[in-house]
């Protein structure tokens, strides 16, 4: 699954810690998402939308 | 002057529970450490005192359920409090050592039945190579799940 957290990150200029902890997951969870090694759980994917503000369909998209 | 207080009892409510269910579990861990001591020093004595009592004996060989059960329950809690990607890796991990050792126990038996198994495979994995194999199992899954994961 595709999707556009390491871009939202960037342009709030967190890293990948402290994206972790807001989250409360360990940073190599952020980066297995970022890298699309690790799709996250429902739950995980609506905090991620919750705290960046955005629906989950325009962070996440299905591979093309 | 009210409110300010309730909050920081609030604020202080999280970090207490936690100190407190980590107490709780030190001390767990502690009793568990006793009693895992107890019965290692009992079986010496069973095995210096074959006059003891069935039912004593019986007793003592069944002792070690009840540790292993807090064990576990302990074991349980901490995949619980683990991350969601750690418990994936955890999972994964379990999952290539038990089906792991239960191919090494099939080959081990394959090679036994046709009388290529040496004298110290005589029996199969046994209880000891049975915990062993899936522990180094164990090591080998976590390790390629964090690679897959890094």
């Amino acid at each position: 699954m595709k999707n556009r957290l390491r871009e939202l990150r960037a342009e709030r200029q967190w890293s990948q810690g402290e994206l972790a902890e807001k989250l409360g997951v360990s940073r190599q969870t952020i980066n297995a998402i970022e890298t699309e090694k690790y799709d996250p759980s429902l739950p995980l994917a609506f905090k991620i939308g919750l705290l960046f503000k955005q629906p989950i369909e325009r962070i996440f998209a299905p591979e093309a | 002057m009210k409110d300010s207080s309730l909050h920081e009892q609030d604020a202080e409510q999280p970090d207490s529970n936690a100190v407190k269910r980590a107490l709780r579990s030190f001390k767990l861990n502690i009793w568990l450490a006793v009693t895992t001591a107890v019965y290692g020093a009992t079986l010496f004595g069973v095995r210096l005192h074959p006059d003891w009592s069935p039912w004593l004996k019986i007793t003592l060989a069944l002792t070690p359920i009840l540790p292993g059960l807090l064990y576990l329950r302990n074991g349980l809690q901490l995949l619980r409090g683990l991350d969601e990607l750690q418990r994936r890796i955890q999972l994964e991990a379990w999952l290539f050592a038990a089906l792991g050792t239960v191919v090494v126990g099939t080959i081990i038996n394959v090679f036994n039945v046709h009388g290529l198994g040496g004298n110290r495979l005589a029996h199969g994995l046994e209880v000891g190579g049975t915990y062993l194999t899936m522990f180094m199992l164990w090591c080998v899954g976590v390790t390629i799940a964090n690679c897959r994961y890094r």
